[in-house]
């Protein structure tokens, strides 16, 4: 067993990892909003904690906590978070559709520059040297911590499907305007879907920073968003496993194909374009179409640019 | 049914557990084989190669080939990381070299610490690598010693520079750190630094840089950036009008450069950790087999990365000649291997070198070289001085 | 701001403004007609860059399968002159067209066909330009090419003017690639809107629906618009492979984000408003202080999230309709 964890041990929790990052792109897609910030806001997690935890600014803070600093690094990472989602949110959300996705793809890259210029961020280097959460000697131990988050983020994305709030989201996604004529407020549901994707990110970052041991500009990058909106498609949009599934599977791929050597990429590419023709409801969707044949339906007709542009048509 | 997967799973884990050395030996390659990383990382691959088959062509390790193994370590953390765990628990290699970016032995090189296997670090230059812990050693000098010589090469070849204009690539480690050495060493000399431009190495368009250069009345120029970004930034420099001299950075220390800045590239001073034109017998006889193989002279990073895997069977072969290696354990091999890499003294492409006991390499030559351009393709470093 | 100064910058912003000009001209194009953003196109500009390079050159370096491959041992019949490397840089870009072609009709249309979400045009062009940039590598390797320096003949490397007290300068192949990007877009001008294919084009990007009604046959056209951008993304690929070297499988990659900001600040779709967004964009880093070039990087996010904010259709892009 030891051997098991120690060689698969990191990969496992990165899928875990990955599928709590499609799950922080999922929450906005509730309410239909295609926002790519969440790597964003797992960069500023992940480097208030990795502040937190080796900056001397805070030893004191560190000595008196002892291994309690672990989960104020949390806590901090979600507030700020938070916080910036609102601020970043309440203009943002204001876009629609691509709009949307381009300009949360802007708020990452700004986030980048800014993070390689500033001192406290360390620069290009980053920081290195981040202290293990709670002494853990190996990285699968993490699973202890990314694990119940996990299952949490399941529980609380029952729970808001369920909720008030989760038939406000799903009423903005199916028709905005008709939502806010029931009564819905669509800003401040839209806002909070955001928020709630960019807390999680951020708390994701702050587990991830002492997982790795350092941080750099480099952990929140425009390939960063379109790799977890593939998580997301791929796995199912619809579905809170997808995210899930497809998160933990496309960071496995280019893993598992190692023995293919110098053409793994290329295979791995590959697989991508195959799994987005074959898979359109993502691989969840397609289990559940498998499970439970659906009575035959309209075929959809497919969208007109205009529509995916963001306009809608009038009637 | 579980019981039966449980106790072959046992099996094989406790098979694993009592590992003894393999023959030929395994040596752990992770450097970027995929990802923008690769321009440097394919080098490195190529170094290793061929140290692989020298040592074997010779012996090995007294009769005992080496075999090198190679996992991607692209240009990222985590698949740094993962290729770390493959090399360590899947092949039993008995030390690993890698991996390419500073950034990501920051994140894999603790992987090796706790599981005890020595790693080289062929090309991470940032401060603090060979602290990260005992097993953690580099055969990459950092900075601080290379970047003085080439400032003070350039002053004796014109003594009359007084404005300096210095340029840095701010998302590579190595370039930043080197031109802070670099700011240092100019105002040591009593030179104005009269502009500093960041780029970034994944730039192409330099103009704005180029202008702010020439508007300042510059006599020296001095660059720090890879291959492509510092190829482009001489080009660019010369053609819209530059004249004085250039110094490069250690990151401009491959023949890389010369299909980028072609012509341009001529009389571009650079520091160099190591020069194809050291006289050791071992580097005659890489660069010979460079040469015949690949039509030039060998860079900077197939070179460091040679001599990285030169020092691992060197010292195997110490330990070789008081225990054979595959009657070692693995476990007791790998720290032995460890001990041994830091009590030895090694004479390699760079020359002769050994390491401290954090595992900072103690290099003892550095190198000035001017580059004199053949044709638009062709070119080499003269060694000055 | 000294007049010489302001001169210098404005040359600066267009030159670099219009690479990223001509790079958007085929993102838009293909968002246009299908409303999806194509990640592979980075990679067709890539491709561009690289046929180009085997016509002129016919060798590679010492990394990738290719290692050692001499297409033409008597010398290449497309080296030597401007007008043969014109020949060769063509040719290059029509099998750039091709690849683009290949792209959609392997990677797009059974999509299309099977009704799936649009947005997994995103994932599967990733995928497409994952496989392209990663099988380059595998055949020529990662180093960096350049085209001969007298690809464009003997000129001078650089033009200069006196300007009050400075001297302002440009270099040549940069006013180059302002001369044909200046001529693309012309060409494309008026295939767009003076040509029957140009009409049939604007019908299907207006409505498939409708168009497909009036007896224009739409894959075909979408087929067209994508040989129509990799021909495009091809030349450009060359074009600003003689200026920098083409720089690894990355190299167009690399130009992939910054065009998503120079089409969206244009207007999603809107062929001049990728001009303007390219120029608007060259311009605003060109006159970034060179104290802050270091986010030089980031102005071009920062217009975009400025101009989202105030103008969500872009520049030159059209109102949305709002249901009311």
């Amino acid at each position: 067993m030891a051997d098991f964890l120690a060689q698969y041990g990191f990969l496992i929790v990165t899928l875990v990892q990955a599928g709590l990052l499609g799950l922080s792109l999922y929450f906005p897609l509730q309410a239909g909003q295609l926002s790519l910030a969440s790597p964003g806001f797992y960069a500023v997690g992940g480097y208030v904690a990795a502040i937190l935890l080796t900056n001397p600014a805070y030893a004191g803070l560190r000595e008196t906590l002892g291994q309690g600093v672990f989960p104020l690094t949390w806590l901090a990472a979600a507030l700020l978070c938070g916080v910036l989602g609102l601020v970043v949110g309440v203009p943002a959300l204001r876009l629609r559709g691509i709009y949307l996705a381009l300009a949360t793809i802007a708020f990452v890259e700004i986030l980048r520059v800014v993070s390689l210029n500033l001192e406290v961020t360390g620069g290009a280097v980053g920081i290195f040297g981040i202290p293990q959460a709670f002494g853990f000697g190996e990285r699968w131990q993490y699973i202890f911590l990314f694990g119940p988050l996990l299952v949490l983020t399941l529980l609380f994305a029952r729970q808001l499907e369920r909720s008030r709030v989760g038939r406000a989201f799903r009423a903005i996604r199916e028709d905005e305007l008709a939502a806010d004529a029931m009564g819905v407020p669509p800003t401040r549901y839209k806002v909070l879907a955001f928020v709630i994707g960019a807390v999680l990110a951020g708390v994701v970052g702050a587990m991830s920073a002492p997982f790795l041991n350092t941080w750099n500009a480099r952990q929140g990058s425009f390939d960063a968003s379109i790799a977890i909106l593939a998580f997301v498609l791929i796995g199912g949009s619809r579905n809170i496993w997808g995210p899930v599934v497809g998160g933990a599977l496309l960071t496995a791929i280019p893993e598992l194909l190692r023995f293919l050597a110098d053409w793994r990429l290329v295979i791995n590419g590959l697989v991508l374009v195959v799994a987005s023709l074959y898979l359109p409801q993502g691989i969840v969707g397609a289990l559940e179409r498998w499970r439970r044949r659906p009575p035959p339906r309209r075929p959809v007709p497919a969208p007109s640019p205009a529509e995916l542009r963001g306009g809608r048509r009038t009637p | 049914m579980q019981r039966v997967v449980l106790t072959v799973l046992l099996g094989v884990l406790t098979a694993a557990h009592a590992q003894r050395v393999q023959a030929p030996i395994p040596i752990g390659i992770a450097v970027a084989q995929t990802s923008n990383t690769a321009l440097l990382g394919q080098e490195q691959v190529i170094g290793a190669r061929m140290a692989e088959k020298y040592i074997n062509a010779r012996g090995g390790i007294n009769g005992t080939p080496i075999r090198l193994i190679f996992q991607d370590a692209a240009g990222d953390e985590n698949t740094a990381i993962n290729a770390f765990q493959n090399l360590i628990t899947k092949s039993g290699v008995v030390g690993i070299v890698g991996p390419t970016l500073s950034q990501q032995a920051f994140a894999a090189d603790p992987i090796a610490e706790r599981a005890r296997v020595p790693v080289l670090g062929p090309s991470n230059t940032a401060k603090g690598i060979p602290q990260i812990g005992a097993f953690i050693a580099r055969v990459s000098a950092p900075v601080a010693v290379v970047a003085p010589n080439a400032i003070r090469t350039a002053l004796r070849l014109d003594p009359k520079i007084k404005r300096v204009a210095v340029l840095y690539a701010q998302n590579d480690a190595f370039s930043v750190s080197e031109t802070g050495t670099f700011q240092e060493t100019a105002k040591a000399q009593g030179l104005d630094v009269v502009t500093v431009q960041k780029f970034l190495t994944t730039d192409t368009d330099f103009t704005t840089q180029v202008t702010a250069t020439l508007n300042a009345n510059a006599d020296l120029v001095i660059v720090s950036g890879l291959a492509a970004d510092g190829g482009n930034l001489v080009k660019q420099l010369r053609q819209l009008g530059y004249k004085g001299l250039i110094v490069g950075g250690n990151g401009l220390n491959t023949s890389n450069i010369f299909p980028v800045c072609q012509q341009y590239c001529d009389g571009v001073i650079i520091a160099q950790a190591y020069s194809p034109a050291q006289a050791s017998a071992a580097n005659q006889v890489f660069v010979r087999d460079y040469r015949a193989q690949y039509k030039k002279d060998p860079p900077q990073f197939a070179a460091q990365a040679y001599a990285a895997v030169q020092v691992m069977a060197d010292a195997l072969r110490v330990i070789d000649r008081r225990k054979k290696l595959t009657s070692w354990e693995l476990p007791a091999l790998r720290v032995e291997l460890n001990k041994q890499i830091l009590a030895g003294k090694y004479n390699t492409p760079l020359g002769e070198l050994r390491f401290d006991k954090d595992g900072e390499i103690i290099q003892k030559q550095f190198y000035v070289a001017q580059i004199k351009m053949k044709d638009a393709k062709n070119g080499s470093f003269v060694f000055l001085r | 701001m000294e007049l010489s100064q302001l001169v210098q910058n404005l040359l600066n912003g267009l030159a670099i403004g219009s690479v990223y000009a001509i790079f958007a001209l085929g993102y838009t194009l293909v968002f246009s007609i299908l409303g999806i953003i194509n990640f592979a196109h980075g990679a067709v500009f890539t491709l561009g860059a690289y046929f180009t390079y085997t016509l002129v050159v016919g060798q590679f370096e010492n990394n990738g399968l290719l290692r050692g491959v001499n297409l033409f041992p008597q010398g290449s019949p497309f080296a030597g002159s401007p007008w043969t490397f014109a020949l060769a840089t063509l040719i290059g870009a029509v099998v750039a067209g091709l690849i683009a072609v290949l792209i959609e009709r392997l990677a797009f249309r059974p999509m299309r066909a099977r009704g799936a979400e649009p947005l997994l045009a995103l994932v599967s062009s990733l995928g497409v330009a994952l496989v392209i940039v990663n099988l380059i590598q595998l055949l020529v390797g990662a180093e960096i090419y350049n085209f001969p320096a007298n690809a464009y003949g003997e000129v001078r490397p650089a033009l200069s003017f006196q300007l009050g007290e400075r001297v302002v300068i440009i270099r040549t192949v940069q006013l180059i690639i302002f001369a044909v990007s200046l001529v693309m877009l012309a060409v494309l001008g008026y295939v767009i809107g003076r040509t029957r294919v140009g009409k049939a084009l604007r019908a299907v990007a207006e409505s498939p629906g409708t168009a497909s009604l009036l007896g224009i046959s739409v894959d075909r056209f979408i087929l067209i618009t994508f040989f129509l951008s990799g021909v495009l993304g091809g030349l450009a690929g060359t074009l600003v492979g003689t200026a920098f070297g083409v720089a690894g499988p990355y190299f167009g990659v690399t130009y992939g984000l910054k065009g998503l900001a120079v089409i969206v600040l244009g207007g999603l779709g809107s062929i001049p408003g990728a001009v303007v967004g390219g120029l608007v964009i060259g311009l605003a880093e060109a006159f970034v202080p060179g104290d802050y070039s270091a986010y030089k990087d980031a102005v071009a996010f920062a217009l975009l999230f400025a101009i989202l904010l105030v103008r969500p259709q872009g520049l030159l892009g059209r109102t949305q309709i709002q249901k009311v």
